[in-house]
This record gives C-alpha cells, sequence and structure tokens, in this order.
C-alpha cells in the first residue's frame, strides 16, 4: 500500500519535477556551462576561457553599478511598499463592505503590463506633458525625472511600489483578517489604549505576514528589468542598471553570452546570499521582540 | 499496469516538453515539385515592406520555382536582437535587409553571414546596378563582401527656419560659433525652446551616437574613420572641438534631453537629424512642414574655419544579407533573387519612390531616371548630393560595446554637464582602447 502511495506520489509530482528540470535545472547548468565560455549566442565555436568572465565582470562599472543599484532600489522602494500596503491593507479592513472589491482594485496593477506602465509614466513625466509644464511654468519647477541619477531611481521605485501595493496589501489583509478581536477586547480590558493598538497588538500578531511581505519586497529588487529596460535603458550613467538589465544588455547587445551567463551566475549568488542575511535579520528582529 | 501507465504519462510529459521546445527544421527549403522557399525579412518600416512583398510577387510570377515569404523583421526589442535570437534559435530565414556594415561584422565574425563575393553571380550585380565604387568601403577586413548595401543615406541635419526667423536668424548656421550666435538668439526670443531637443542626446544605446556624435564628429575630423581594425584611431582635436560645442550649446541652454513628443516637428526644438524615411512621415503627419518654407536640411556644421560646403557626415547605410544556415538551394534562389531585382533600374526606381531612401548606387545623383523622384520630392536632391560625403559605420564586430563608451563616457555626461570635454575625450578613449585589446 505504501509503495503504491510513493508511485502515485511520484507520479502527481512528475509534471513539477520534469518542469522543473527542463526550465530551471538544465538552463542552470547550461548557464554554469556557459559562465567559463567565450560563446557569442550565435557563433558555432566557442573557446573555453576559465573564470576569465567572472575576473572581468568584477572589473566592470556595469556589474558594479548592479550590485549596487539594487540595494539602492531596496533602499528606496521596500519601505515605501510596505507602507503602502500596510496603510491599504489597515483601510480595506476598516470598511464596513465591499472590502475584496477594493481589494481587487489595488491588485490590478500587479496583473497590468510593466511596458504599458512605464510607457505612460513616460508620457506622464514628458518635457511637454501637462503635469511638467504645471511644474515650469506654475513652480518654476523643471525636473529631468528620467536625467537624475536618484529621480530616475525613484520614478522606477515608485512604478514597482505602485505595482506590488495591491498584491503586498491582499497578504496583509489576510494577516489582519486572523487576528482574533478578542485580542482587541482582552488588551483594551487590560489597559491598552487606542493609540497604542497598532504597535502593541496588530503589528506583533502581524509580524508573519509582514515577515513574508518584506522578504518578497526585497526578492523583488532582485527582478527589476522592464521598468528600467523602458524608461531609462539603466541610465543615467548607470544610476538604474539592474542585474537583469546588465544580464540583458551583455547577452543580447553585445553579443556575449558566455559574459551574461557570468553575470547571471554572479547575480544569481549575490540574492541568495542577501536574502540569507534579511531573513535572517528579520528573524532576530522578530524574535528579539517576542514576536516569533 | 498502473506503473506503465505512470511511465507513459510521464514520458509524454517530457516529450510534449521537448517537441514544444524543439523547432530547428533541417529542411532544404526545396519542396518535392522543385519549388524553393525563401524566408525574406524585410525592414520594419512599413514602405520597405510593400515594396518586397510587391517584387517578390512579381518574381514569383518570372520564376514558379521560387517562393518568397516576405515578413518584417521583428522590432521587440530590436530588429537586431530579433534576428540574434533567430539564429541562436535555428531559426533564421534565408536572408534580411536591414543590415548595418557594425552588425554585419558582429554576424560575419560568429559565421552567421555567407560572403557573398563567393557565390557566384554577385559580381554580376554589382556591375549591372552600377555600384563598384558604393560598395568599396563595404569590403571586410577578410576581403569578403558580407553585405549588398540597398540604400545609403547621408545623414544631413534639420533646420526650422520659420522660427529661427523669428528669432532673427535668416540663414541657416554652417559653423559652430554661428550655431551658438542662433541659440543665443533663440533663447533671447523663445526661452522655452532649444537648439537641439532630443531625449537620445542623453541616451547611451550605441546606435544612437551615429545620429548625433558621429554626425558632428565626421565633419569636424574630414571623415576620420575613429576604429580602424582593432585600432582606435579617433582624431582627438576634432573630438574634443565636437564635444566642446555641444558643452557650449548646453552652457547657452540649447540642449534638451528630457523625454519630449517629436520636439522638433513640434517646435520644441529647431535643429535635428533628419533622414529621408522621414519625409513621407510627415506629409502624413506634418503636412504644414515643407521644405523651404519652414524647414531646410544641411551638412553637420563644422568647427570655425573648416569649410562648410563640404562637410563629411554619417552615411546611414543598409543593406542585404544571406544566412549561412540557409541551404545551398535556399542561397542561390536567394542570390538569383537579388540578381533579377537589380537588372533593372527601374526596381531602384520603384524603391526609390516608395520609401524615399537613396539606392546605394554610384549614379543615383545624375541617373536620369531617377529624376522623377527628385521632382516629386526636392529634398532628396540634397541627400543624393551629400552622397560622396558620407562616411559609413565602423566594421568593427564590438561596434556596440565601443559605440555606448562614446555616450557613457563621453557624449552623455557633456549633454548632463557631468564632465568636462578633455576629460570626457580621454575617458572614452581609454575605455574603448580597454576594449580592443
Amino acid at each position: 500500500m505504501e509503495k503504491n502511495n510513493n508511485r502515485l506520489g511520484w507520479l502527481f509530482a512528475s509534471p513539477y519535477l520534469i518542469f522543473s528540470t527542463v526550465f530551471f535545472l538544465g538552463p542552470l547548468i547550461w548557464s554554469l556551462y556557459l559562465s567559463f565560455t567565450n560563446w557569442d549566442l550565435i557563433s558555432p565555436t566557442y573557446d573555453f576561457v576559465g573564470f576569465k568572465n567572472f575576473t572581468k565582470a568584477l572589473g566592470t562599472p556595469g556589474v558594479r553599478s548592479a550590485f549596487w543599484v539594487t540595494y539602492k532600489f531596496m533602499i528606496v522602494f521596500v519601505p515605501i511598499v510596505t507602507a503602502m500596503s500596510l496603510f491599504v491593507a489597515v483601510i480595506v479592513k476598516g470598511l464596513p463592505k465591499l472590502k475584496s472589491v477594493f481589494l481587487i482594485g489595488f491588485f490590478l496593477p500587479y496583473l497590468s503590463s510593466g511596458v504599458v506602465a512605464s510607457l505612460i509614466v513616460k508620457g506622464f513625466l514628458s518635457h511637454t506633458s501637462p503635469v511638467q509644464t504645471f511644474l515650469r511654468e506654475r513652480l518654476g519647477l523643471d525636473i529631468d525625472w528620467l536625467g537624475g541619477s536618484f529621480s530616475a531611481l525613484f520614478v522606477v521605485a515608485m512604478i514597482m511600489a505602485w505595482k506590488f501595493t495591491g498584491y503586498y496589501a491582499l497578504i496583509l489583509t489576510s494577516g489582519l483578517e486572523s487576528i482574533d478581536q478578542e485580542v482587541y477586547e482582552a488588551a483594551a480590558i487590560d489597559g491598552v489604549k487606542d493609540s497604542q493598538r497598532f504597535w502593541k497588538i496588530t503589528l506583533p500578531l502581524l509580524y508573519p505576514a509582514i515577515y513574508t511581505t518584506l522578504i518578497l519586497s526585497f526578492g523583488a529588487t532582485f527582478g527589476i528589468f522592464t521598468e528600467v529596460y523602458q524608461l531609462t535603458g539603466g541610465g543615467p550613467n548607470y544610476a538604474t542598471n539592474t542585474w537583469q538589465m546588465e544580464i540583458y544588455s551583455q547577452a543580447f547587445k553585445n553579443l556575449q553570452a558566455g559574459y551574461a551567463s557570468a553575470i547571471a551566475i554572479m547575480a544569481a549568488v549575490a540574492t541568495f546570499i542577501s536574502i540569507f542575511v534579511i531573513r535572517k535579520i528579520l528573524e532576530m528582529w522578530g524574535k528579539r521582540n517576542g514576536w516569533v | 499496469m498502473k506503473k506503465k501507465l505512470a511511465v507513459l504519462m510521464s514520458l509524454t510529459l517530457v516529450f510534449t516538453i521537448l517537441a514544444g521546445c524543439g523547432s530547428k527544421s533541417s529542411n532544404s527549403g526545396t519542396s518535392a515539385d522543385g519549388v524553393t522557399t525563401i524566408e525574406f525579412w524585410a525592414a520594419p518600416n512599413p514602405t520597405q515592406q510593400a515594396y518586397w512583398q510587391k517584387i517578390a510577387k512579381e518574381y514569383e510570377t518570372v520564376n514558379p520555382k521560387v517562393k518568397i515569404n516576405v515578413s518584417a523583421i521583428k522590432e521587440s526589442p530590436t530588429s537586431e536582437a530579433s534576428i540574434q535570437a533567430a539564429i541562436a534559435g535555428g531559426s533564421a530565414p534565408t536572408m534580411t535587409e536591414n543590415i548595418s556594415r557594425g552588425f554585419a561584422a558582429q554576424l560575419a565574425n560568429s559565421k552567421a553571414l555567407v560572403p557573398l563575393d563567393t557565390i557566384a553571380g554577385f559580381s554580376d550585380i554589382v556591375t549591372k546596378r552600377n555600384m563598384t565604387k558604393t560598395i568599396e568601403p563595404w569590403e571586410f577586413a577578410d576581403g569578403h563582401q558580407y553585405v549588398l548595401p540597398i540604400y545609403s543615406n547621408a545623414m544631413l541635419f534639420g533646420w526650422r527656419t520659420d522660427i529661427l526667423k523669428e528669432a532673427g536668424v535668416n540663414e541657416v548656421p554652417r559653423t559652430y560659433s554661428e550655431v551658438i550666435e542662433a541659440t543665443k538668439k533663440l533663447k533671447a526670443k523663445y526661452p522655452d525652446k532649444y537648439l537641439w531637443a532630443k531625449p537620445d542626446l542623453a541616451d547611451p544605446t550605441s546606435w544612437k551616437r551615429w545620429f548625433d556624435f558621429f554626425m558632428l564628429y565626421n565633419a569636424a575630423s574630414d571623415g576620420n574613420k575613429f576604429i580602424e581594425g582593432s585600432q582606435f584611431v579617433g582624431d582627438e582635436k576634432a573630438g574634443v572641438d565636437v564635444l566642446t560645442f555641444v558643452d557650449n550649446l548646453r552652457k547657452e541652454k540649447g540642449l534638451l534631453s528630457q523625454n519630449v513628443t517629436e520636439p522638433f516637428e513640434n517646435g520644441v526644438g529647431v535643429f535635428t537629424d533628419v533622414g529621408p524615411w522621414t519625409f513621407s512621415t510627415w506629409a502624413e503627419k506634418y503636412p504644414e512642414l515643407q521644405y523651404k518654407e519652414n524647414f531646410e536640411v544641411s551638412l553637420p556644421p563644422v568647427p570655425d574655419g573648416m569649410d562648410p560646403a563640404n562637410a563629411k557626415t554619417f552615411a546611414d547605410a543598409k543593406g542585404i544579407v544571406i544566412y549561412a544556415s540557409a541551404s545551398p538551394e535556399q542561397q542561390a534562389a536567394a542570390i538569383e533573387f537579388i540578381k533579377w531585382v537589380y537588372s533593372d533600374d527601374q526596381n531602384d526606381v520603384a524603391f526609390f519612390q516608395e520609401t524615399n531612401l537613396p539606392p546605394a548606387r554610384d549614379d543615383v545623383g545624375t541617373n536620369e531616371v531617377f529624376k522623377p523622384v527628385f521632382e516629386k520630392t526636392p529634398v532628396l536632391q540634397e541627400y543624393a548630393k551629400a552622397i560622396p560625403n558620407a562616411v559609413p559605420s565602423m566594421d568593427n564586430p564590438k561596434f556596440n560595446e565601443l559605440q555606448t563608451f562614446i555616450g557613457q563616457e563621453a557624449f552623455n555626461k557633456i549633454v548632463r554637464g557631468e564632465i568636462d570635454p578633455k576629460t570626457g575625450w580621454d575617458n572614452m578613449k581609454k575605455a574603448i582602447e580597454g576594449e580592443l585589446q
């Protein structure tokens, strides 16, 4: 009986295993192999170059910027998206009815195309757009949003925040809904003031959901591509050059598939280490406050 | 039984997935009834696509043993990337047009192209089409010809003479000091207008340098090659002059690199690079823009002391290539098709009429057959006249990285006022030489 169950288990798991082998493990091994070659994507022949791609990558401004830009995005994007999604979740939770309708509304940007959103923002920030004209003529502010290092990064981070807020709000709303109302009532009896409710009750009990959204939002910064590609191309002066942008540029603009694979491997290592460290910090934070 | 079922299901899944992944065809392109099918990717420009579809249909009636499927190269993300992806995926077409010299060098370096001069009948095309001189600079370092140039645009700068006149500038500026003077007058009259308004000025994408830096640099250096083989041979004085000119325009608030929709057409800027393909768009979208009435075109401005009348400029020239992955039958059929197209001058006339792109021929300015085209669109005469002044792009396979450095290290930074011209030039030179090693 147990043997049959095992077989059935393997059968049900096989689509995922096959999918992972073909679309994850296979490409990963292939990418690792390519990272030691100078293959140019289309040439029938190539040579093994050892660790040359990795040493070259470490010395280029493109890769160095990709490394740091990711953390700069984190600093801007994570607090904004967390605050916005928490705000949305709290507001939606307090609604007397039609909660799911509002949540769907906030969730829609997550389903929308990053290309379309970027193009709309591009038009919105165009020199001759009504917004820019208003800022220039009425307030004397002539801002080149996509031409300044910080402003370009900020614009991309804001688009990302707009896109992800609804998704994270959904997770946080579920967390809020799972908090038993009796906890608040008991706390009130124990003398917890209304102004302390959020910090003393909601935040600790919401910690698992916040932990999830924080990990997801930190992780999202390692995969930024569409918005950067459409709006800034990684500029100005590498200010928005993400890992994905650098990999794309080297593989498909400069035809250096081997070198791009080396960068992809480096990006993966940076991502795993960063997420691991962030997880540990968040867990320590939770433990120190007695939330887990 | 259950075990067999499980194995069968697993294998079905594997083969279904793998079948979806594999699309490589070993088809020779010739069917049992002897009809050879050619896949021809035309430039992603409606007029060029229409031209090739029409001409392919005509050829099929003359030669029923060949079927030509004409489709536009996908532009997402770029036509070059689409071609590269197709080659990498084993689904390259037989032939494509829209190939620049630099991109051809990349492809040739990867053994993706057929050296056209090794195919019988290629020299006949060159002779019959009267393009012996035009094709000379297209020879690659290995002595082969990989591209048959179709058109050659000597890129010119357009001037909004209507706005300039309102600002008190009655002649098109031809030297750097004249341009700066015109900028001062323009800003005095219209503080919200710019001499050169173009978001690309601050964009490091490599090909964008053809239409700003190289146009000015070719004029300032009298056509210096910039990179020859794997050597950087840039003319420092000319390069620094160009960057200083751009820097001076910035200081006069004459540059706008923010995103703005069609700034020249909408009058936000009064100066910009203009290719001959633009005029058919303007005829439809901006009919008020009329040559000699409110705009003119000219060769690039030159540093003071140089003769602006014969300034060199950038040649936006592109052509047809045949891919090495095509079967011998397809390659032979492709060259026969090209031979047939260029055996009749009227096909070049039709191309010129349809696309406004001057055919890459030695006699485009003198051959009477092109007269009706110039009569219909007089501004094209300026492009034909400038063909001898046009310098093609570099043929280095690393052109993409090299030209990106021009923007990243020098041009874009100058536009944003982040660096001085000499330092910009030095940084760019260092980066380029590092890449060439």
